[in-house]
């Protein structure tokens, strides 16, 4: 019998809504007669005993995820996310980079350097990519650090914040929607896609506004309902990634389609798998082939 | 044979970079990944190749063969370094140390585990949310920290304030490193795997940890247990804290006396 380590942290399971997907997961895994354990970070010397590792707790190059899928793989251990997915979606500068090669469609991206944060610059990312501007640090995740921008002196205030938590930023041109596709894919194939419907007192999927967090709808859609294109753009930007498991936002205006960024570690737990119920046994069917 | 030394970054090499307005499809297509060489700063202070200052966050691009060594005081995570390592990974170059290398070796416990599987001794860790066996050295795992803080952990009250301060009052995990009562804990700065200052045995563990993640310039933390001896961490370095001795043999290899 197999064994599935499912890594979580305390945060993951203060959230009820996470609680009950990981539970679902250990559930499927079971029903496919695997084992499957939790395991904390304090457990990290246990992951060479398991046949596969799932990681389910927010990533970051610097972080105890980083630290597990690389444990993983040092064992040999297939992993989601893995290290490598979590370096490149980790950083934006990174990922577009990734993206940019694999000419997978964008808004207008320009990254910054400190050395750039000069007015005539600044005046001339106006005028290329229009008003408002977004700002984005590049170790961003659920629309932290994310702003826009409408003016030179919003736009400095802005970037001098930013560029005390990274060497670069990224400016890219602002495209107005009203909710944008989640396409889940999984070793660069579809395994799920949704809408994200933004808010309407924010520009983001998820904000603070007057102090009370806003989170974005979420609504389940069969693959007849999404557009070809947009399902094939998702595709792309996850190929140019890697081969592991990533949400890709897509805006969709005028059938003309941009990827606004790929995520490892995509959320599961939002009713994203309404329209499809076999995500958890594609997952760890994925991983078990490739123990 | 081309080889460079210059204060400034690599500006511009990674696509969008220098204010230019690019589009996934035109970036690839325009070569964006392969900008010319910005030389402000050797211009603004007016400095000679051979007579490099190593100012402070300043970087080198040395040339050998067909590989790039950067140089550079830290390597970090978003830093100007690793996005320099990036953008010529991303071009093909074959270049050193790899954003790979960099990222495991200041992650500690990434760090140990090559290190012990290169056959290098290191010390024994574990990873824990608030209890910690004492004595100890304490290193934080998370966005906001980095190797070179890490702390020596001798009784309970010291190390409730250290746990509290590097895990954010226990949002993040940390890793410890029990070590015995009289341990003492030794540091060495490796210059591409070697070492000028008396540095004794941990010299010897210079070039191999040189070998394995190829890190120009870093400073070796290891802990002495009687005549043992086993790695603690790696951590990045300040040129002002080069000896005179070390900042020699960095021009040597800036100006190709030593071969790489």
């Amino acid at each position: 019998m197999s064994r599935l380590g499912i890594f979580v942290d305390r945060k993951t399971l203060s959230n009820a809504e996470q609680l009950t997907a990981l539970i679902h997961c250990r559930d499927v895994a079971e029903a496919m007669g695997h084992n499957a354990e939790f395991l904390f970070p304090v457990d990290i010397n246990k992951i060479p005993k398991m046949d596969a590792l799932f990681i389910r707790a927010r990533t970051d190059p610097k972080n105890i995820t980083y630290v597990a899928a690389r444990m993983a793989e040092f064992h040999g251990i297939p992993v989601i996310d893995d290290a490598n997915s979590i370096q490149v979606c980790g950083d934006k500068i990174n990922m577009y980079s990734h993206l940019i090669k694999k000419n997978v469609a964008l808004p207008g991206t320009v990254f910054l350097q400190k050395t750039d944060l000069t007015v005539e610059k600044v005046t001339g990312l106006f005028d290329k990519l229009g008003a408002p501007l977004i700002l984005k640090e590049p170790s961003t995740s659920f629309s932290q650090r994310v702003e826009k921008v409408s003016d030179i002196a919003e736009f400095f205030r802005v970037a001098r914040r930013f560029s005390r938590m990274s060497d670069r930023i990224v400016v890219q041109q602002f495209v107005e929607s009203k909710y944008d596709w989640r396409v889940g894919v999984l070793n660069g194939k579809l395994l799920y896609a949704c809408k994200y419907t933004i808010p309407s007192v924010t520009f983001k999927i998820q904000a603070s506004v007057n102090g009370h967090i806003v989170y974005c709808g979420v609504e389940s859609m069969p693959e007849s309902a999404v557009p070809p294109h947009v399902v094939q753009l998702g595709i792309d930007a996850a190929r140019a990634i890697g081969t592991g498991l990533y949400g890709v936002d897509i805006k969709n205006n005028n059938g003309d389609a941009c990827v606004i960024e790929v995520n490892d570690n995509p959320s599961l737990e939002s009713g994203e798998d309404a329209c499809y119920p076999q995500i958890y046994e594609q997952i760890i069917g994925h991983l078990f082939a490739a123990a | 044979m081309n080889d460079r030394w210059d204060a400034s970054a690599e500006a511009g090499s990674l696509p969008g970079a220098q204010g230019s307005v690019l589009s996934g499809t035109a970036a690839a297509a325009t070569g964006a990944f392969a900008r010319p060489v910005v030389k402000k700063r050797v211009a603004a202070h007016g400095t000679h190749r051979k007579d490099h200052p190593l100012v402070r966050d300043s970087l080198a691009v040395i040339r050998q063969d067909r590989t790039c060594h950067v140089v550079a005081e830290d390597y970090s995570y978003k830093s100007e370094a690793y996005y320099t390592i990036l953008s010529r990974e991303q071009a093909g170059e074959a270049i050193r140390p790899s954003s790979r290398d960099v990222l495991d070796a200041f992650v500690v416990p990434v760090c140990l585990e090559r290190a012990k599987r290169a056959g290098i001794p290191v010390a024994d860790w574990g990873i824990s949310q608030a209890y910690v066996p004492l004595p100890a050295i304490l290193y934080g795992i998370n966005y906001f920290a980095t190797a070179t803080d890490y702390a020596v952990v001798r009784d309970s009250d010291q190390s409730k304030d250290v746990i509290k301060h590097i895990t954010n009052k226990g949002k993040y995990p940390f890793c410890y490193q029990k070590i015995d009562d009289s341990a003492t804990i030794s540091t060495c700065t490796a210059v591409f795997g070697k070492t000028t200052e008396n540095c004794g045995e941990i010299a010897g563990y210079a070039e191999k940890l040189y070998s394995l993640f190829s890190i120009p310039l870093v400073n070796m933390v290891f802990v002495q247990n009687g005549d043992s001896r086993a790695l603690s961490s790696l951590a990045p370095t300040r040129y002002t804290r080069l000896s005179p001795g070390e900042r020699a043999f960095l021009a040597a290899y800036r100006d190709h006396q030593v071969f790489l």
